[in-house]
């Protein structure tokens, strides 16, 4: 393991390198040695156990080793190393986000999980209805897209409240090893393309890879007005590519080395935000006017 | 014309109405009503979580099937709020959008197949 894994361009760049390192290996001991790294989000732990799952799936075994201190006891917080033997540890500063797989049936218990480990943990700051409410739909908008566009059987996902930061930030990390987002684009448009080029056109407004009779091409861009708004960002790797909106909403693309055979997205929330989201006037007009 | 009122929470068995199938539900639901001339009263009561996946299904949908007219005169949204009214209106201008550039798509495919 790299010295650094973030939420960021070398950290998602760093996780992909290793999950292309193991993919397809069968009956192996794989060891995941933490000796260098001293620096690791906790949010990634999806991604960690993501591709952990697909090398159980090849019936491989996995051991974590030399992992430091901090590092240790934060994943034994948030119940990653939990799926691996490791004990659990409880979280008296509430900060965890626990790690969990879901299957595409689980909505409702997913459902569960977010209100009891995201919306109402005692030491965040007090968050309106409404952002919690914008928080937990951005999500599942996440999720029900991991299903339908990604084809994907489990859902992985974690976070970490960061109250450190200024403003406090929750990052949430959810992955699915299905259909990528360059192959679901590639195959819609009928043309090769670059995969950050791919998740470039899977963020714009109206476009949408579904056909048929139910409309698509909506949820992305209302999280990526959300976050502009809540000055959050997003982070979405796919295939070979990493795109990114962060909180200036400044946009940022790019080839990453090595494919990441799924879909990661990562959100980072502002969880002290006052922002009303929606004014009178847009209620009054929509209420004097017809929704049809 | 008579009138029923279709419960979302009924229908998904949650205060979650996310996932495009359940969606599907609603939208057959409604499609059916409508097909025989009953008005509907989409019932939003105890949901707490939409996403556009769902209201895609649900909604969206119906715009292949009607006009904004004839869902203006029959289909009210009750029990339903705020946010989320501002979130269908997305989706039904969304679906309006989607729905115009489909025809002009089709019309196209349908001009070359006749001119092959």
């Amino acid at each position: 393991m790299p010295k650094k894994i973030s939420s960021d361009f070398n950290g998602f760049s760093s996780l992909s390198f290793i999950h292309n390192k193991v993919k397809g290996l069968m009956f192996e001991k794989v060891i995941f040695d933490f000796s260098a790294c001293t620096w690791f989000e906790a949010n990634l732990s999806a991604v960690l156990g993501a591709i952990c799952d697909s090398l159980a799936m090849g019936l491989n075994s996995m051991e974590f080793i030399n992992i430091n201190s901090r590092i240790e006891d934060i994943l034994c917080k948030n119940e990653f190393l939990k799926y691996f033997g490791g004990e659990v540890k409880g979280d008296i500063y509430q900060t965890t986000i626990k790690y969990r797989r879901y299957q595409s049936s689980e909505q409702s218990l997913f459902k569960d999980y977010l209100d009891k480990e995201l919306l109402s943990k005692e030491d965040m700051p007090k968050m309106s209805e409404l952002l919690q409410k914008k928080i937990n739909e951005s999500i599942f908008e996440i999720f029900e897209n991991a299903i339908t566009h990604g084809d994907s059987k489990s859902v992985f996902s974690c976070g970490q409240y960061y109250p450190q930061k200024n403003p406090p930030r929750i990052d949430f990390t959810i992955v699915d090893l299905g259909r990528t987002i360059k192959s679901n684009v590639m195959e819609f448009l009928n043309r090769d393309m670059p995969a950050a080029e791919a998740i470039k056109w899977a963020v714009t407004e109206r476009n949408t890879t579904k056909s048929g009779n139910t409309p698509g091409g909506l949820g992305l861009k209302i999280i990526r007005k959300f976050l502009e708004v809540n000055r959050g960002e997003i982070q979405i790797i796919s295939a070979d590519g990493f795109w990114q909106q962060d909180k200036n909403n400044s946009i940022f693309a790019r080839k990453i080395n090595t494919t990441f055979a799924g879909t990661i997205v990562n959100l980072e929330f502002n969880i002290d935000d006052r922002y009303s989201y929606i004014t009178k006037e847009e209620v009054e007009n929509l209420r004097n006017k017809d929704i049809f | 014309m008579e009138k029923i009122n279709i419960k979302i929470f009924q229908v998904v068995g949650s205060e979650v109405a996310v996932s495009s199938e359940k969606g599907n539900e609603i939208f057959e639901q409604i499609d059916k009503a409508l097909e025989n001339k009953i008005m509907v009263d989409v019932d939003f009561i105890n949901i707490k979580i939409l996403t556009t996946a769902f209201l895609n299904s649900a909604i969206g949908q119906l715009y292949s099937k009607y006009s904004s007219k004839e869902l203006i005169k029959a289909l009210r949204l009750v029990n339903i709020s705020d946010s989320d009214l501002v979130l269908i209106k997305r989706v039904t201008d969304r679906a309006k959008e989607y729905f115009a550039d489909k025809e002009k798509v089709d019309a196209i495919i349908k001009e070359v197949i006749e001119d092959e």
